[in-house]
């Protein structure tokens, strides 16, 4: 019991550490790549483009195609494959594949038997219609999926944020954004630091009352510190002249590449569109 | 006589109406001088640094700074917050709480972009910080993934970029190791010398004769208990134990034990 308590306990901690450095590590943004030497603004647009027709397209090639295209981003901007699908493969996708997993067969989508057999003493059958729908489904979760991932990987978060601003998200919006995603860390590291605090002066919380009785304590705790945080973050930035509107220096600049990159994103758009009107 | 810049008279100051924070406080502070205050823990130090930055004000008593009486109103003037804020600048006790942008960069220019500055300028401004606080190789990342020093040098350098007249900081040096508490005592000296008016709240007893010509110091009560030339209060060893400013340190040498106080 006592060894499965330290396991879980252990296992708390190691998931806590791998979501702070997964969020927050800055590896990735700051290796010498293709997409990490982009203008931010013209990359968020190029995914964003991207994604666009990822979605407007009803073409399995196609999309797998667009998938493709987000998959050699990734290899030119250093990020090693297996990694990229370790943060895409798994979870969201899998997820959307529950979702989509009942249009396959005919009692949602009819059409076309590709197989049938029983189940639970009825007849049901995967169509054809449906396998194309819930694939077609599936692959667009994936694709937008890996193209917000490579985004998000080869830019730095504070870039990022900044971005959103070049494209008029009002900019109390935006600072709400990136405090939140500072105190999340703070509190990450409060809460580690105060596992080990308990730790080091009460040995193994033994008696799960106890162990209750410190950890609700605590919660209480991390809520009126996080209520005098931001009491006190609000007067460091009064004190330093912000009075209401935050102001920012912007210094992107674009280069002929980059231009050149939102182009080739814009024509597969309209290659998407041209091919939906063609296929209809 | 040199101007005064903060004057306080008979300021009492209560948190949330209940937990007293200054009961009494009288003081005076001429433009160029250089202050300490010290006190025990709890004495009222940051809730005064507070006040001088007109974070918050006195339930009783008056404060007045630049030769005005202040008030929240007053502040609520979009140019005399102005005014004030590009002239006083407060480096906060805990530098988790001073430090809120994405970088450190960010974080350095964020006053004087507040405060208007032109954009060179700022630019400026910034490389001059980051080379006084050596911390040109921290500009680019997170201020909270930083040591609690390194916080510290950036909390102050975010101060210094508003180039500020009058420098309030809560224990600038505590938690830094001797190098770096000798090179923040540098640039506060020199500070001083450009004219610039500081006021420093410490525990660290060691810098309190090279940063201050007068000190103040906290009693338990809550209020300044003692107002004298530095060499005076830092002679005065039974005082500075009555406030806990100094403990009893025992030694044990082969089989001598004796005292001595730190
Ligand atoms: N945000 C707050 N809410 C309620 N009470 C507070 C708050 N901040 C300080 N106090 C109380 O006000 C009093 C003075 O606190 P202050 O922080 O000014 O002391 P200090 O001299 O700076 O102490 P230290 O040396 O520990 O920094 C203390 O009794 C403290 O408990
Ligand atoms: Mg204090």
């Amino acid at each position: 019991m006592a060894e499965n308590n330290h396991f879980i306990e252990r296992s708390l901690m190691a998931v806590l550490v791998l979501f702070k450095e997964s969020i927050f590590s800055e590896d990735c943004a700051s290796r010498k790549g293709f997409l990490q030497a982009r203008d931010p603004r013209v990359k968020a647009l190029m995914i964003f483009v991207l994604l666009l027709a990822a979605l407007f397209s009803r073409s399995i090639p196609f999309i797998a195609g667009i998938y493709g295209f987000c998959l050699v981003l990734a290899l030119v901007s250093s990020i090693d494959i297996l990694f990229f699908w370790e943060r895409t493969l798994f979870f969201i996708p899998f997820f959307s594949l529950f979702i989509a997993a009942p249009a396959l067969f005919n009692i949602f989508t009819p059409g076309e038997p590709l197989a049938s057999f029983h189940l639970f003493g009825m007849a049901v059958s995967i169509t054809k219609q449906g396998a194309a729908s819930a694939g077609i489904f599936f692959l667009r979760v994936l694709t937008s999926v890996s193209l917000c991932v490579l985004l998000a990987l080869t830019t730095r978060h504070s870039v990022l944020l900044k971005v959103l601003r070049v494209f008029k998200v009002p900019q109390i919006f935006v600072m709400i954004m990136g405090m939140c995603y500072r105190y999340i860390y703070l509190f990450m590291e409060i809460i580690q630091d105060t596992y080990t605090a308990i730790k080091s002066r009460c040995g193994n919380i033994s008696s799960s009352a106890r162990g209750r009785k410190i950890v609700a304590g605590n919660i209480a705790n991390l809520w009126r510190r996080s209520y005098d945080m931001h009491n006190q973050v609000y007067s460091a930035m009064i004190s330093r002249g912000y009075s209401g509107e935050p102001k920012v220096m912007d210094e992107f600049r674009a280069g002929l590449k980059d231009w050149l990159c939102l182009g080739v994103t814009l024509s597969v758009f309209i290659l998407s569109l041209w091919q939906n009107q063609y296929l209809n | 006589m040199a101007k005064s810049i903060f004057e306080l008279n008979e300021v009492y100051f209560s948190y949330l109406n209940k937990i007293p924070a200054l009961n009494g406080v009288n003081l005076s502070i001429e433009e160029g001088s250089r202050s300490a205050v010290i006190g025990a823990n709890g004495t009222g130090k940051s809730t005064l640094l507070a006040m001088l930055d007109a974070l918050v004000f006195p339930r009783r008593g008056s404060f007045r700074a630049f030769d005005k009486e202040m008030s929240e109103n007053i502040l609520n003037n979009d140019e005399f917050c102005r005014f004030f804020r590009g002239r006083v600048g407060f480096v906060f006790q805990n530098p988790d709480t001073q430090l809120f942008c994405p970088t450190v960069k960010e974080d350095i220019i964020f006053g004087p972009l507040q405060l208007g500055v032109a954009h060179n300028e700022v630019v400026r401004r910034l490389e001059g910080v980051a080379a006084t606080l050596k911390i040109g190789h921290l500009l680019d990342r997170s201020p909270h993934q930083l040591s609690i020093g390194e916080k510290k040098k950036v909390a102050i350098g975010s101060v210094l970029a508003i180039e500020p007249e009058v420098l309030l900081l809560d224990e600038p040096t505590a938690g830094l190791d001797p190098q770096t508490t000798r090179d923040i005592i540098d640039i506060l000296i020199a500070q001083n010398k450009a004219g610039r008016t500081i006021i420093t709240a410490t525990h660290d007893l060691h810098i309190v004769d090279e940063i201050s010509d007068v000190v103040y110091v906290f009693g338990f009560e809550k209020k300044i208990v003692k107002t004298a030339p530095s060499s005076e209060v830092l002679a005065d060893q039974n005082f500075l134990q009555e406030h806990n400013l100094i403990h009893i340190h025992r030694h044990q040498h082969k089989n001598l034990v004796h005292l001595h106080s730190h």
